[in-house]
C-alpha cells in the first residue's frame, strides 16, 4: 500500500520518524545529564558557587528541552493524526460512496413522494376542473 | 699508574665533634639552632669583603647543585673567568628586572592601559553541605519545570475530558469526509469550488481551516449549554465568497424607465446573514453558504455571456447584476444576482430595507430560478459524464450523436446541427415564454367558460408536462346533454405557438397572440351547438334536411362563417330552422303545414299548396323554458312533435 507514495510523502513520512526518535532521544540525554550534573563530581576551574549556579541553570534548561520533547511528541501525534486524516482517501472514498448512496435513496424516495403526490393531485384537479367548470359558480 | 693509591673518600661530618671519648667514641656537639646559626653567620660577615663572599656563595650553590663533579673540579676554575663576571652580569639582569618594574609602575599608574587590581586571597574551601543544598535547589528546580509541563499536558487533557470540548481531529475527519482538503506547509486549505463536479468557473473557492482558540470554544459552550456543541474548527472563506446569494427571476411588464427599476429591483430584499453570527454558524452551514454563493457567481457569469453574445432580435441587455431579456412583446425577463456580502450592509442597510418594502410583493418566481439552478447542474454532469466511449485517458470523448455520425455517413449539415447547443439563456427563456404562454392560455379558457355559460367548456390541464410543453384538453358539452354530443379538443401549448387538434383531425397552429385561440374556442362553441341540434333532433326522431356549416347569405362574420340546418318534424309538418352567427348568437326560425294564414289566391287556387309550409317565425328563445340551448330545442322539438 505504501510502495507507490510520491518521493515528498516519503520524505514526510520518515521525517515524522525522525521527529519520533529526536525526541525521545532528547528527552533521555537531557535526563542522563541532569542525573549526571546531580552526581557532581566534576571538577572545574570554576569557582565552587559559580559551579553550583550553572548546574542549577543547566538542570533547568535541560528539564525545560525534556517538556519541549513532550510538547513536539504531542505535536508529532497531533501532525500524524492531521495527515491521516487528510491522506486517508480510502477512507475518504468509503465516506464518499456512503453519502452518495444515501443521498441517492434519498432522491429516489422524494421522487417516489413527489410522484405519488403528483398524480394524487392531478386526478384531484381533475375532479375539481370538472366540478368546477360545470358549476354555475365560475 | 701502577701504584695507586685506594683512597677512601668520606662525606664530611654535619656536626662538629665535641670530644672523643677514650673509646673512641665520637661526641657531635648539637646542631646550632636557626638563630645561633644566624649569629655565627653574621658574626663571619666582613662587610669589606662582601663581593667575595657573594661569589663564594655562589659558587658554592653552584657546587652544590653538582655533588659529582664537585671533587673533579679543578682549583684554577674560577680563573679562566673574569672574577666579577657573574657579579656584573647578576647586577645587569637586576637593572634589567628593575627597568622593567618601573615601566609597568608607570603604565599602571596611568591606569590607561592597565589597572593593577589587589588578587584576592584564596577563600576558604566552601563546606560540602553548600554543595549539597545547591544541587537540591537545582534539582528541585528542574523537577518544577518538568512538572509545570506535565501540569499543562494534562490540564488541556482533563478540560478536554471533563467539559465535553469538541475534538479538533474528529471535527476535522467530519470535514474531510465532505469537502476536499489538502495541506499545502502548515495550513490546511479546502476547496469548496464546483470544479471537480464539472465546473468550468475561473474563481476559486479556497478556504482555510484553522483550530478555533479554546477559549472561544468554553466561550460558546458556556453561552448556549443546551444547543449543539460548538466546533473546534473555524472555517476562514474568502469576503468574495462570505454572506448570502441567489439569483432572482423576474417577469415583468415591460416598463419605460427601465434601468431605473432594475438598478432598484436589484436590491431585493436580502437577508442579510445567515440565522446566527459568522463566527458561530456551523461551519458546514458556513460553507455550502458559500459555496452557494459561487454557484449563483458561476450561474450569472454564465448568462452575462450568453446575454451578450448571443445576438437575438431584441437584444439583451447586462446592467450591473441584472440581465434583461425580452421573453414576448412587452414581457421582460429580468434575472438578477443578489448578492449581500456583510461588508456592503453597513453602508446601504436602510436602502435595501425601504426597496425590500416595496419589492416584497414584486414576487420572484421561483419555478424559473429553480429551473436555473438545474440546468447549470445538468451543464456540470454533462462536463464530466461523457458518453462511452471515450479514450480512458482523458474525460474527453464524442458525444453519442457525434460517435453515430460515422457509420451513419451525416453530411455537414447535420454535423452542424449537432454542434449546436442551446445556451442556458436560451432555455430559460423559452421555459418563461411558456409559462406565459400557458398562463394566458388558461386566463382565455377560464374566461371564456365564465362568458358561455350555455355548452360548458371543460378544460383539463395534463399534469404530465415538460418545462417548454403542456396539454389541455376542452370539452364542450351542454349540461345534460354530454352523452349526446360533446366536441373535444387538445390544445398543446408551446414556447411560442399553440398547437390545436380539433375533433375533426384538423391540426392547427396559433400564434402566442391569444385572441386567436378565443376565436378558435368561439368557433368551436358554435359548432358544437349545431352538430348537437342535430343530435338531439336525431334522438328525438327529426329529420335533417339540410345542413350548412358555412353559410354564404347573410352579413360578413368577423370570425368564421354563419352555419345552419334545417330539421322537420317526424310528420313532416313542422319545420325547425337554426341560423348560428357566431357574431349574433343562434336565432331559431318555425314554420308549419299545413300553414294557417293560407287563402285561396289568384295564382295558388289548389287547397294542396297549403301543405308547403308557411314562413318561418322566429322563436323568441330566451323566453322559453329550458336550462339551455339544446333543453329549450328539445321541448321545442317535443312541443312541434304532437300531433295536435
Amino acid at each position: 500500500m505504501h510502495r507507490n507514495l510520491p518521493q515528498n510523502k516519503e520524505a514526510l513520512l520518515k521525517s515524522y520518524t525522525t521527529r519520533l526518535k529526536d525526541d525521545v532521544k532528547s528527552m533521555l540525554e537531557n535526563f542522563e545529564e541532569i542525573i549526571k550534573l546531580a552526581k557532581g563530581d566534576n571538577e572545574s576551574q570554576l569557582n565552587r558557587m559559580t559551579q553550583i549556579e550553572q548546574d542549577t541553570f543547566e538542570m533547568q534548561v535541560r528539564a525545560a528541552n525534556i517538556v519541549r520533547a513532550g510538547e513536539s511528541l504531542m505535536k508529532l501525534v497531533s501532525d500524524i493524526k492531521q495527515y491521516l486524516i487528510l491522506n486517508d482517501f480510502p477512507s475518504v472514498n468509503e465516506a464518499i460512496t456512503q453519502n452518495s448512496k444515501l443521498f441517492r435513496t434519498k432522491q429516489q424516495e422524494c421522487d417516489q413522494k413527489l410522484m405519488s403526490l403528483r398524480d394524487d393531485i392531478a386526478a384531484d384537479l381533475y375532479d375539481l376542473e370538472d366540478e368546477y367548470f360545470t358549476s354555475i359558480y365560475k | 699508574m701502577a701504584n695507586s693509591v685506594n683512597i677512601s673518600i668520606e662525606a664530611p661530618i654535619e656536626n662538629q665533634i665535641q670530644e672523643i671519648t677514650y673509646d673512641g667514641q665520637e661526641i657531635y656537639q648539637a646542631p646550632l639552632s636557626m638563630s645561633e646559626n644566624l649569629a655565627r653567620l653574621a658574626q663571619k660577615i666582613d662587610f669589606s669583603k662582601a663581593d667575595d663572599d657573594y661569589c663564594n656563595i655562589k659558587k658554592e650553590g653552584e657546587s652544590s647543585t653538582d655533588v659529582k663533579s664537585e671533587e673533579d673540579k679543578d682549583p684554577g676554575y674560577q680563573s679562566s673567568l673574569w672574577p666579577w663576571d657573574s657579579v656584573r652580569n647578576k647586577l645587569r639582569n637586576a637593572l634589567t628586572e628593575v627597568s622593567v618594574l618601573a615601566d609597568v609602575l608607570s603604565i599602571a599608574k596611568e591606569k590607561r592601559y592597565m589597572v593593577l587590581d589587589p588578587i584576592q586571597a584564596e577563600q576558604p574551601e566552601s563546606r560540602p553541605m553548600v554543595q549539597v543544598y545547591g544541587r537540591k535547589k537545582a534539582l528541585s528546580a528542574a523537577g518544577a519545570v518538568l512538572l509545570n509541563g506535565v501540569e499543562r499536558l494534562r490540564a488541556s487533557e482533563t478540560m478536554r475530558m471533563t467539559r465535553n470540548m469538541p475534538d479538533f481531529h474528529i471535527d476535522l475527519l467530519r470535514l474531510r469526509q465532505n469537502w476536499r482538503l489538502k495541506k499545502v506547509s502548515n495550513t490546511i486549505v479546502g476547496d469548496l469550488s464546483y470544479r471537480t463536479a464539472g465546473s468550468k468557473f475561473s474563481q476559486t473557492g479556497v478556504f482555510e481551516v484553522t483550530k478555533a482558540p479554546e477559549d472561544q470554544i468554553a466561550q460558546a459552550m458556556s453561552l448556549n449549554a443546551s444547543g449543539p456543541a460548538p466546533s473546534a474548527l473555524r472555517v476562514t472563506v474568502p469576503p468574495e465568497l462570505q454572506g448570502v446569494a441567489f439569483i432572482s427571476v423576474l417577469c415583468q411588464k415591460e416598463q419605460e424607465d427601465v434601468v431605473t427599476a432594475t438598478i432598484s429591483s436589484s436590491a431585493i430584499n436580502c437577508p442579510g446573514t445567515l440565522f446566527g453570527d459568522g463566527a458561530d454558524l456551523h461551519w458546514q452551514q458556513k460553507l455550502e453558504a458559500a459555496q452557494n454563493v459561487l454557484f449563483c457567481k458561476e450561474l450569472f457569469a454564465r448568462l452575462a455571456a450568453e446575454a451578450v453574445q448571443l445576438d437575438a432580435s431584441i437584444p439583451h441587455m447586462v446592467v450591473g447584476n441584472q440581465i434583461m431579456a425580452t421573453v414576448l412583446p412587452g414581457i421582460q425577463l429580468l434575472i438578477g444576482l443578489c448578492h449581500n456580502n456583510r461588508q456592503n450592509t453597513n453602508g446601504n442597510t436602510d436602502n435595501v430595507k425601504t426597496e425590500g418594502a416595496t419589492s416584497n410583493k414584486n414576487e420572484h418566481d421561483h419555478v424559473l430560478e429553480h429551473s436555473l439552478h438545474q440546468l447549470l447542474r445538468a451543464v456540470h454532469h454533462a462536463n464530466t459524464h461523457h458518453p462511452f466511449p471515450h479514450p480512458a485517458t482523458g474525460p474527453l470523448g464524442p458525444s453519442k450523436r457525434r460517435s453515430l455520425a460515422g457509420p451513419m455517413a451525416a453530411d455537414r449539415y447535420e454535423l452542424l446541427e449537432m454542434s449546436k447547443e442551446q445556451s442556458l439563456l436560451e432555455q430559460i427563456i423559452q421555459q418563461a415564454q411558456h409559462f406565459f404562454m400557458r398562463r394566458r392560455s388558461e386566463y382565455v379558457l377560464d374566461t371564456i367558460a365564465k362568458e358561455v355559460k350555455d355548452p360548458l367548456i371543460v378544460s383539463h390541464w395534463n399534469a404530465l408536462n415538460s418545462p417548454t410543453q403542456s396539454c389541455v384538453k376542452i370539452n364542450i358539452m351542454a349540461n345534460g346533454y354530454d352523452a349526446v354530443c360533446r366536441t373535444s379538443l387538445v390544445v398543446a401549448v408551446g414556447e411560442k405557438t399553440l398547437k390545436c387538434i380539433c375533433r375533426d383531425g384538423k391540426v392547427r397552429h396559433l400564434s402566442y397572440e391569444l385572441q386567436e385561440l378565443r376565436d378558435l374556442i368561439y368557433c368551436q362553441v358554435y359548432q358544437h351547438q349545431m352538430t348537437a341540434v342535430q343530435a338531439v333532433a336525431r334522438c328525438m326522431g327529426w329529420q335533417l334536411l339540410a345542413s350548412s356549416s358555412h353559410l354564404g347569405s347573410g352579413p360578413v362574420e368577423p370570425l368564421g362563417n354563419a352555419s345552419s340546418c334545417l330539421l322537420a318534424s317526424p310528420y313532416g309538418d313542422r319545420m325547425i330552422a337554426i341560423r348560428c352567427e357566431p357574431s349574433v348568437g343562434i336565432q331559431v326560425f318555425i314554420a308549419q303545414s299545413p300553414k294557417k294564414d293560407f287563402y285561396v289566391s289568384e295564382l295558388v287556387q289548389d287547397k294542396k299548396w297549403e301543405y308547403l309550409g308557411g314562413a318561418f317565425k322566429e322563436v323568441k328563445l330566451e323566453k322559453m323554458e329550458g336550462k339551455n340551448f339544446l333543453n329549450k330545442m328539445e321541448l321545442l322539438m317535443a312541443c312541434l312533435s304532437s300531433t295536435s
